[in-house]
């Protein structure tokens, strides 16, 4: 990619288009974005696209219907890296926020009953690493701007986005924010991935876990603890869910009772 | 040593005076707890103020700074960005803490951004009065004789001041008018009695005698197995710990210029990433080998290497981690006197 500007294609699957949304809001970088990178495909933010071979792929959304993955196949056919973009691409998403549940038909039925679709092959909300290999994650609800500048200078200079394998806490720390956990208010940070600069505890909020689970999340201890603050199993569980997805899903099988 | 005496109500005319040494940064209420913040107002200074979140070192060495720039021209010292500082309000325990970072940061490795910093930062010292989670008394760093520019003693009315640094002298200097050199038999007598009376003040029941051989009988026991079952990986008990010192350095290039920044950032032995190395391997990949890390380098590994724990007993520690893992905890365990983790 030295001489010539890498190829780079910007796609959304299901999911409520923030992270492009995010990109198009680099107001004061976006020039800079467009002189780094030749950016072929961006439906939200230019009409003439062309739809070949790519040096990357930024892809939003989570996978819920076969239109989906046979475009992300697509994608992925054609790009030499790809990075999922935001929480539903890395995750599933809040689409996902019942998948500890199983019975995706059951739960449409219980919702829709019997209407008809207009998208009949709708299904499962899964993440884009469920279907196809994924090359790197810039999570996030939506993603960080700042983020996304820096994994695309990271990656035309030839690296890959930086993969936060620590919890918010640290940042939290950084930012040396009296730690809510401990005022028994259900901080779930130590269990979702940095790189946020712990903005909701910043805030006073605690956190909720947008950018998924960290590598290494010991959600068995923090399902304990927050037991015995006195939070119910299904108060625990749903706000694990709220964004964690499948990836939490996958983590909250495991453990005794978490399940319904 | 010089010793001098200033009235406690002449306290916020002497930070006044000597303002010109730097921005004057003191422990103000954080929440329910405390942080060093920069004093807009003297009226915010409290000398009796409590443990701050985070411990002085968060001056040496910033959470995150940037060593230096670089662009087309080559390299570029961000240490010019360097502020002078006053620091009011340090405790002993921390002093002691700043005094470890010395060892690692300015003897055999000289780390300039360190050094920098502790050059420009003043540090003035107070007595203070343990609390439940103190245990300074335990590891022997309940009094400081080095390591600060002033140091202040309860004494009544007034503060027995220490003078520990050249800087210190001209900051008394400074504020001449305010300080009295004529220390009566009955001051000495009061800071005495005062002394007698902190000792008895230490009221958490921990023990670490014998710990380094304790620490080497139990290497294997298999509470580590259980710490590590609860312990978050959150890396919170390194962040606050005075005398935790590693970092990690990373490169933020500018996005299509030829510049960028090299920053460095806190890291911790606790975090899973710490011990992976090239080609994938995690040689502490399990939280018990690193809670065992953490532990037995403070209470252990650094007394052979430099003849103290790294421990100062601040008690952050205790007040910090979600699932209390901490210094009294895994003792009282490896002791047999308690079992925190079944
Ligand atoms: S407030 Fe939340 S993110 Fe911050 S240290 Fe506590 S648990 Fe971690
Ligand atoms: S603190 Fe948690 S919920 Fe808030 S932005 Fe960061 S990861 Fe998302
Ligand atoms: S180990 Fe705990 S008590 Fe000891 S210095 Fe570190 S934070 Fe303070
Ligand atoms: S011991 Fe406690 S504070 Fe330290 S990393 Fe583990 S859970 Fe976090």
């Amino acid at each position: 990619m030295a001489n010539q500007l890498p190829r780079v294609g910007i796609y959304g699957l299901t999911g409520c288009a923030g992270d492009q949304l995010t990109i198009i809001n680099c107001e004061d970088e976006i020039l800079a974005l467009f002189g780094a990178a030749d950016i072929r495909s961006f439906v939200m933010a230019k009409s003439d696209n062309t739809e070949d071979e790519m040096d990357v792929a930024f892809v939003e959304g989570s996978v819920s219907t076969e239109e989906d993955l046979s475009m992300l196949k697509d994608i992925r056919k054609r790009s030499k890296i790809l990075i999922a973009i935001g929480g539903c691409a890395s995750c599933g998403g809040p689409q996902s926020g019942r998948a500890l549940e199983k019975n995706w038909k059951d739960r449409i039925k219980q919702v829709y009953g019997n209407t008809k679709f207009e998208i009949p092959d709708a299904k499962e909300h899964q993440p884009l690493s469920a279907h196809v290999k994924v090359d790197g994650v810039i999570p996030g609800c939506p993603i960080d701007k700042g983020e996304f500048l820096r994994a695309v200078s990271r990656i035309v200079n030839g690296d890959m986005p930086i993969a936060y394998k620590y919890p918010v806490c640290v940042e939290c720390k950084y930012n040396e924010n009296e730690c809510l956990l401990l005022k028994g208010i259900p901080c779930i940070g130590p269990l979702t991935a940095a790189g946020c600069d712990s903005v909701c505890v910043n805030h006073n909020i605690p956190c909720v876990g947008c950018r998924g689970p960290v590598i290494e999340a010991n959600v068995a201890s923090e399902y304990k603890l927050l037991l015995e603050k006195k939070f119910s199993k299904e108060d625990i569980v749903n706000r694990a869910m709220m964004f964690g997805g499948v990836k939490m899903a996958e983590l909250l099988e495991n453990l005794k009772g978490a399940k319904k | 040593m010089r010793v001098l005496k200033l009235r406690k109500k002449d306290l916020k005319k002497m930070l006044e005076k000597i303002s010109s040494f730097g921005e004057l940064w003191a422990p103000v209420k954080k929440g329910d707890k405390f942080a060093f913040q920069k004093i807009d107002n003297l009226n915010d200074v409290d000398p009796n103020a409590g443990r701050t979140i985070l411990p002085l070192k968060k001056f040496m060495v910033p959470p995150r700074f940037s060593m230096f720039r670089y662009d087309k021209d080559g390299y570029h010292e961000q240490l010019g960005e360097v502020t002078d500082r006053v620091v009011f309000g340090a405790h002993a325990c921390d002093i002691n803490g700043l005094l470890i970072l010395d060892k690692v940061f300015a003897e055999e490795f000289s780390d300039p951004y360190y050094i920098e910093r502790r050059k420009r930062t003043a540090i003035i010292g107070v007595s203070c009065v343990p609390d439940e989670f103190c245990f300074c008394k335990e590891t022997n760093t309940d009094t400081v004789d080095e390591g600060y520019d002033l140091f202040f003693s309860e004494l009544g009315d007034d503060f027995l001041v220490w003078v520990g640094s050249s800087k210190g002298d001209d900051m008394v200097r400074a504020a001449e008018e305010l300080f009295d050199e004529n220390i009566s038999v009955k001051d000495i007598q009061k800071f005495i009695e005062w002394k007698k009376w902190r000792e008895t003040q230490f009221k958490m029941d921990i023990d670490l005698t014998a710990m380094p051989d304790i620490f080497e009988l139990k290497i294997d026991d298999k509470v580590w197995e259980k710490i590590g079952e609860k312990c978050l990986a959150c890396g919170s008990c390194s962040m606050v710990c005075p005398t935790c010192n590693c970092f990690n350095v990373t490169d933020t290039v500018a996005l299509g210029k030829m510049e960028g920044t090299r920053d460095r950032c806190w890291d911790a032995c606790t975090l899973h990433e710490y011990s992976l190395v090239a080609g994938g391997h995690n040689f502490r990949g399990s939280r018990a080998d690193r809670m065992k890390l953490w532990y037995t380098h403070k209470l252990q590994a650094f007394i052979g290497e430099f003849g103290k724990p790294s421990c100062v007993g601040c008690g952050r520690c205790i007040t910090t981690c979600p699932v209390d893992i901490n210094v009294k905890t895994v003792a009282k365990t490896l002791r047999g006197e308690e079992v925190y983790f079944k």
